[in-house]
């Protein structure tokens, strides 16, 4: 493990590395600050721009951007009580009300180092579970990971949707489109349609861009409104002092967050919202002044944002050690490894030790970046909420591009970006998600590929993978949150219906 | 509720397209290797299995879309004429811009995409008429500016600094 680290540090410890975290880091905080944008855009776009660089360096900067996107999501929440990103909707609770009573910068200070304090013990955190993790899953054969593909698929397109049927449909097509190009067994073209292009399989990076970016450009194109202004902020703030001492002296909040974060981290679809409203209802029930919470009370701040970048490192131990990703941004970031030619997976932590804890230390970096940018820059970042969205749709859409050309020069994945992004917009404005699509054509793969193989050792023998403990284990637990989810929905539409009977 | 078409007219589109799906992928040709499943296994299976889903899904939205006009539905959040028309704009735009990026090079139609774009947006969104003959003059230099900005900073950052190729 140390000469893990030495070597990781060698990694990141250069110019050029730090310099690709902390521009990583730039943009994800200027990307969060702006209501809409997400996480997953900001990777999205910086996909292509890291093609040229060693993979630490490359998943140095995406990193930055998520740990950047994810604290930022505070400045419009603190100042204008809109949340810059989902997980930053119980910031609003107590960071405007602190704005409002004149303390916007003691609100933005303690953000700021919550957020810092989150990300690094979630490091930690990561650091420390996620080896032993992937040292058992390297006693997987093709049936655990066919099962485990299976998991990670029904359980992110159980909750990714906003309906479970939905969830699974978009998994599924995102799988179906994982079987385009030529088989890689019998060598039987399927649905390429005499294209050069799809011979190969389609192309991860307009996948991603499509669905996370272009789709996002569509909806704000679809609602643009020149009437609806962003509201310019009262607050006047030159620099955010941080607030190590304040954020200390409320050390419970900052310990509930970080549990918070990174027990819901782990689970794939259960997001960061979901992480933030669990870290401040526990730091409410358990504060001895409840009743100070949603007044601009320091504790609510701190334990929303410490959950916020505490999930992060949470997230990021199954997609490093099962290749399972958490939520939407760790499946773009996961895309991000494959492109760099990075396997997530037992056998990384095996074979390239020290890039592994190049990744761990360079999440470290950005949040110490993270930590700097966000105090020195916060007048800026506070002026990037007034850029005209027009100008800025335009830009984003020309990032897109570049970025899908420039990885190979073929146009025809310009057209299947512009084919995801129309696929994605129809799928988020009708409740499917998007997400479940990316499982599915990451996992897909994995799971088609295990699943044959593991037939032609067992000379075409179903029934190892389900009797084999590890891969009955993860089918069940699948099979059983399915039905679980399944009964809940029913119960709960039974209760609807005699009540909007007896309100008819 | 919302009252809206899309929903139930989206889930016939998976019904029509997993149907076409499955149809091509049982065309699909039948090398048999022992112990193997055939490559149109998974293709099969996956299309038939959003067929199944999506029946339940239009079923429940095409209720909820009668129920929502017989109830009187809620105002859209946003004017749908002009969404629609924005959104087709971007499309139609974009499709324009893939087909000009390799005949006029990059700069040429990443220039005249930003401006279109901009510009397109402030007439369609209505912003534009608003604007005083001063104003409207100010607006289409800031455009001008803005795009050819954009497109030479970007193809500087790509191409010096990322080494990524794009075509002139």
């Amino acid at each position: 493990m140390i000469s893990g680290y030495l070597d990781g540090l060698g990694m990141v410890l250069q110019l050029s590395t730090l310099l690709a975290i902390a521009g990583g880091t730039l943009l994800g905080i200027v990307m969060g600050s702006l209501p809409g944008l997400t996480s997953a855009m900001a990777i999205a776009l910086l996909l292509p721009v890291t093609f040229g660089m060693p993979p630490v360096a490359g998943i140095g900067m995406l990193l930055g951007a998520l740990c950047g996107a994810g604290a930022s999501g505070s400045i419009p929440a603190i100042l204008l009580n809109i949340p810059g990103t989902p997980s930053s909707v119980a910031t609003t609770f107590d960071g405007f009300p602190m704005a409002q009573k004149g303390e916007a910068g003691r609100a933005l200070g303690l953000a700021i180092v919550a957020s810092f304090f989150g990300g690094v013990a979630s490091m930690v955190i990561l650091s420390l579970l996620a080896p032993p993790i992937a040292e058992f899953a390297l006693r997987f054969g093709p049936a655990e990971y066919f099962s485990l593909s299976i998991f990670g698929l029904v359980i992110i397109a159980s909750v990714a949707g906003k309906s479970l049927i939905k969830g699974l449909i978009a998994g599924i097509i995102g799988f179906f489109i994982s079987t385009i190009g030529t088989d890689p067994i019998t060598g039987v073209d399927r649905f390429t349609f005499n294209e050069l292009s799809l011979l190969t399989g389609v192309n991860l990076l307009p996948a991603l861009i499509g669905l996370f970016a272009v789709a996002q450009v569509l909806k704000d194109t679809f609602e643009y409104d020149p009437s609806e202004r962003m509201q310019e902020s009262t607050h006047r703030i030159d620099i955010a002092r941080p607030r190590f001492i304040e954020t200390l002296r409320h050390w419970k909040a900052v310990v509930i967050g970080v549990v918070s974060g990174s027990v819901v981290g782990p689970i794939p679809g259960a997001g960061g919202s979901i992480a933030s409203l669990v870290a401040y209802d526990q730091t409410r029930r358990f504060s001895r002044t409840p009743e100070k919470f949603g007044k601009g009370h320091a504790s609510g701040i701190v334990s929303v944002e410490s959950a916020n970048n505490a999930l992060l490192g949470g997230a990021l131990i199954p997609t490093l050690a099962l290749g399972i990703p958490g939520e939407a941004a760790t499946a773009v970031l996961l895309g991000g490894l494959m492109i760099q030619g990075i396997t997530p997976g037992p056998l990384l932590f095996a074979d390239q030790s020290g890039t592994v804890y190049g990744i761990f230390l360079a999440y470290l970096m950005a949040n110490i970046f993270m930590l700097l940018i966000m105090c020195l820059g916060i007048k800026l970042f506070i002026r990037v909420l007034m850029v005209p969205r027009k100008q800025l749709l335009a830009a984003i859409l020309v990032f897109c591009f570049i970025g899908v050309y420039g990885v190979d020069g073929d146009v025809f994945n310009l057209y299947l970006m512009l084919g995801f992004g129309v696929l994605g917009y129809f799928l988020n404005r009708y409740n499917f998600g998007t997400a479940p699509v990316i499982l599915g054509l990451i996992l897909g793969p994995i799971a088609e590929a295990n699943l044959r193989r593991g037939l032609q050792s067992f000379q075409g023998d179903w029934t190892p993978f389900f009797t084999r403990p590890i891969s009955v284990a993860f089918l069940v637990v699948a099979f059983g949150l399915l039905a679980l989810t399944l009964w809940q929905n029913y119960r709960s539409n039974q209760q609807r219906t005699p009540a909007d009977e007896g309100s008819a | 509720m919302e009252r809206d078409i899309g929903k139930p007219l989206f889930n016939l589109f998976l019904l029509i397209a997993s149907a076409s799906a499955f149809v091509a992928a049982s065309a699909l040709p039948n090398i048999e290797i022992p112990g193997d499943l055939s490559a149109a296994f998974f293709p099969k299976l996956l299309s038939g299995l959003v067929f199944i889903l999506a029946i339940p899904c239009l079923i429940k939205d095409l209720q909820e879309w009668r129920r929502a006009g017989s109830e009187g539905s809620k105002a859209a959040a946003v004017n749908p004429v002009r969404g629609i028309a924005q959104w087709c704009f971007a499309i139609v735009l974009l499709v324009a811009y893939i087909y000009a990026f390799e005949r006029l090079g990059y700069i040429a139609s990443t220039a005249l995409f930003t401006f279109f774009c901009v510009m397109g947006l402030a007439l369609i969104s209505g912003a534009w008429s608003t604007l005083s003959a001063a104003q409207k003059g100010l607006s289409l230099l800031f455009a001008l500016v803005f795009s050819v900005v954009l497109a030479g900073a970007i193809f500087y950052v790509f191409t010096d600094l990322f080494q990524i190729p794009l075509p002139t």
